[in-house]
């Protein structure tokens, strides 16, 4: 038998490889704070894992499309279009005194990813039931991944953001650089929600049916199509309370008008995203525990 | 004193089974039913109760039982895949599970992008895969298809390469469920061997089979796990012996059921007896080997159209083959007082597997059940013909070719010597 490896390889191997064995201990689940650290230190040892399946979620997307990655570009694209059609040259709604078409898609570009991220990564655990049947990874890399896929989209398609910039002309100042900040928060949220929801979607399945209607309510709410200043001044303390809000509003304030964003908003959004991705963990690992007995 | 690799330390695991939609709950209303059924909650079933034992190092355990017994619970627990109900389970190193090879795949992807895809869903890091792809590979036997999405695989390689992939993993600890059970015969047997080497290397081991014979050469210890409770444990050969005496616990001694409500107890199945080729009591046979299995029975009274059947049942209680007397042409007449009647078959069908016997007799005309022995007799098949497929069927064969002008004076010759023969 042509088997590769030798006993005495092995036992050689096994020497030379004196790698501390991690002890595992698989108790009833329960919620302690040593036992969030630990599963957040054990995700960093998957962290090749994380990279493996993220890679694989962009090129299983793209490989039997024709259009390819153009398809990161076109949803935001498009929408732009669309919306541009109505609301500047239909409904003639005001947007700052910038061209509307940037103007809107300075604020599509980080709520497509925002969307893409939640309505992919929401089936993300349902989808893999014969995966988290069989093998143990921590699942909360599933979510993560789809966030992950959706931040490559937003990349792909900002390079249209910036031919837009160009084309319209407007100046981009050192406020620009606010925006790694903004989409780091960004990022927070998205992940926050999308464990909150793809934790729930296991056991009721209603979440992702009602995502698509929940997502275009969200965007409504957001100010997206519109500007801030559209909103009535005694609306905009609960108005704000949508992190997605100060997020959009501060992203396109340091691109487009080289403003410094709303820290007020921004830093609101930023500790609702904190807090939120602390209970969502917590959440999620708890659901994980008897993900494989319920999915 | 030996390093302790696992350790169950009284684990429990309940499942919730959503209860039965009784009549009196029904309503064509469904959100009110689903609220009735949140609120009315659910029945538990413990698939396993205080379950305690130790693996030691370089220890290869074997678990066997029947299916429901709690076998498939106890990989899920040690490979993580969910959590115990009560009790801990401790596991020094690092542990790799083998439950569904290839189950991790994804069809669009090349082999090589799987590859990389499994290892790191089973914990690898990228860069030892990328110094195992090639040993990885070349186990499977299928470089020249290592660029070709797995949707083009034939189920052979894509097993091959799922086995590939786990054998070549670096683990401490390797959970093996059934992965004997794929490929061909010559891969199974590369698998094997793989498996023993990495045993002699010092791994743990913890394998699940219903494979008894493979059961018993590989493994050092054996748990039988039965109703979610460890029935016994020890040195394979006892804890295999001890499993059949339970599953086959029907002898004459012990009086029958009555099952089913169709006993008549016209005729009393006393036993059921496996002999081998030269007599001798046995319940192991191999498959394309012969078979000869008895049915000893006593009739109270005679019976003038009687028919005497055994359903073979593999353990996922599906109904494999049955021997039966019942023939259009002939009768057959039991007379009072002690029989047998004893099947046999020259080349037995049956793949590899546990067996579990009822044995029936009934009165053809008018239709009568006369009694009914359910699992009264168990039979462990043994890897012989290695055949693929679903049964061992027996066949003949034979050759005819065409022999060729120039060749033809040649072939004639033979074809005389081989009509003298």
């Amino acid at each position: 038998m042509s088997s590769d490896i030798t006993p005495e390889q092995l036992r050689d191997d096994a020497a030379f490889d004196s790698r501390e064995r991690r002890i595992t201990v698989i108790g009833a689940p329960s919620i302690s704070m040593g036992g969030v650290l630990r599963d957040v230190a054990k995700l960093s040892h998957y962290r090749d894992l994380l990279y493996t399946l993220s890679v694989h979620r962009v090129k299983v997307r793209y490989k039997q499309s024709v259009l390819g990655v153009a398809w990161a570009v076109l949803q935001p694209l498009s929408l732009m279009l669309i919306y541009t059609l109505i609301f500047s040259y239909i409904a003639r709604m005001p947007s700052d005194g910038i061209p509307y078409a940037v103007f809107a898609y300075s604020a599509l570009l980080p709520w497509t990813y925002f969307s893409t991220a939640l309505v992919n990564s929401t089936n993300g655990l349902v989808s893999h039931a014969d995966l988290v049947t069989k093998v143990y990874f921590p699942r909360e890399i599933l979510p993560l991944t789809y966030v992950i896929a959706a931040l490559f989209d937003f990349l792909v398609a900002s390079t249209v953001f910036a031919g837009l910039l160009i084309y319209y002309n407007v100046q981009l100042t050192w406020m620009a650089l606010y925006s790694i900040p903004i989409i780091f928060v960004l990022t927070c949220f998205a992940t926050a929600v999308a464990l909150l929801f793809s934790a729930t979607q296991v056991r009721f399945r209603d979440i992702g049916v009602a995502m698509p209607l929940l997502m275009q309510l969200w965007m409504f709410a957001s100010p997206v199509v519109y500007p801030l200043s559209a909103v009535p001044a005694w609306l905009r303390p609960f108005y704000m309370l949508n992190p997605m809000a100060g997020i959009i509003e501060s992203f396109r304030r340091v691109m487009l008008q080289g403003e410094p964003p709303d820290f007020t908003s921004l830093g609101v959004a930023l500790l609702a995203s904190l807090v939120l991705l602390a209970i969502s963990y917590v959440y999620f690992k708890r659901v994980e525990a008897t993900i494989a007995d319920v999915i | 004193m030996a390093m302790i690799d696992l350790k169950f330390n009284h684990v429990s695991k309940r499942y919730k089974v959503r209860a039965n939609e009784d009549e009196s709950a029904a309503t064509s209303n469904p959100i009110l039913r689903k609220l009735r059924q949140l609120r009315r909650g659910s029945q538990d079933f413990w698939a396993l109760r205080d379950v305690t034992f130790e693996v030691e190092r370089s220890e290869a355990l074997g678990i066997i039982g029947h299916n429901g017994a709690g076998k498939s619970t106890i990989l899920k627990l040690l490979s993580n895949i969910t959590t115990p109900t009560s009790g801990q389970i401790t596991i020094n190193g690092r542990l790799s599970a083998l439950i569904e090879v290839g189950s991790g795949f994804h069809p669009e992807l090349t082999g090589r992008e799987n590859v990389y895809l499994s290892g790191s869903i089973l914990g690898m890091r990228r860069r030892e895969i990328t110094e195992k792809l090639d040993q990885i590979v070349e186990f499977a036997g299928i470089r020249q298809f290592i660029d070709v999405p797995v949707k083009r695989y034939s189920s052979g390689m894509y097993v091959r390469l799922g086995f590939s992939i786990a054998a070549h993993l670096d683990p401490d600890v390797l959970l093996l469920d059934e992965v004997l059970a794929v490929g061909d015969a010559a891969f199974q047997a590369k698998c094997l061997q793989r498996i023993t080497d990495l045993k002699h290397g010092g791994k743990t081991i913890v394998f699940v089979s219903h494979d008894l014979g493979s059961v018993e050469r590989l493994c050092d210890r054996v748990l039988l796990v039965q109703r979610g409770e460890v029935a016994a444990s020890g040195p394979p050969r006892e804890v295999i012996a001890e499993y059949q005496r339970l599953a086959g616990g029907f002898t004459a001694s012990q009086p029958p059921a009555a099952q089913a409500g169709i006993n008549t107890r016209r005729i009393e199945i006393r036993s059921v007896v496996f002999r081998d080729s030269l007599g001798n009591e046995t319940s192991a046979f191999k498959t394309g080997g012969p078979l000869s299995v008895s049915i000893e029975y006593f009739a109270h009274e005679r019976v003038e159209d009687a028919v005497f059947e055994l359903f073979f049942y593999a353990g996922d209680e599906e109904l494999h083959c049955q021997l039966t007397t019942e023939s259009p042409e002939r009768r057959l007449e039991v007379e009072p007082g002690r029989g047998r009647v004893e099947f046999s078959c020259p080349e037995l069908g049956l793949q590899p597997g546990i067996y579990h016997l009822d044995a029936t007799v009934v009165q053809r005309e008018p239709l009568e059940g006369i009694e009914w022995q359910y699992h009264c007799a168990m039979m462990r098949v043994d890897p012989g013909r290695i055949v693929r497929g679903r049964f061992y069927t027996p066949h003949d064969w034979t050759i005819k070719s065409e022999p060729e002008a120039d060749a033809g004076a040649h072939e004639d010759a033979l074809g005389q010597i081989v009509s003298k023969i």
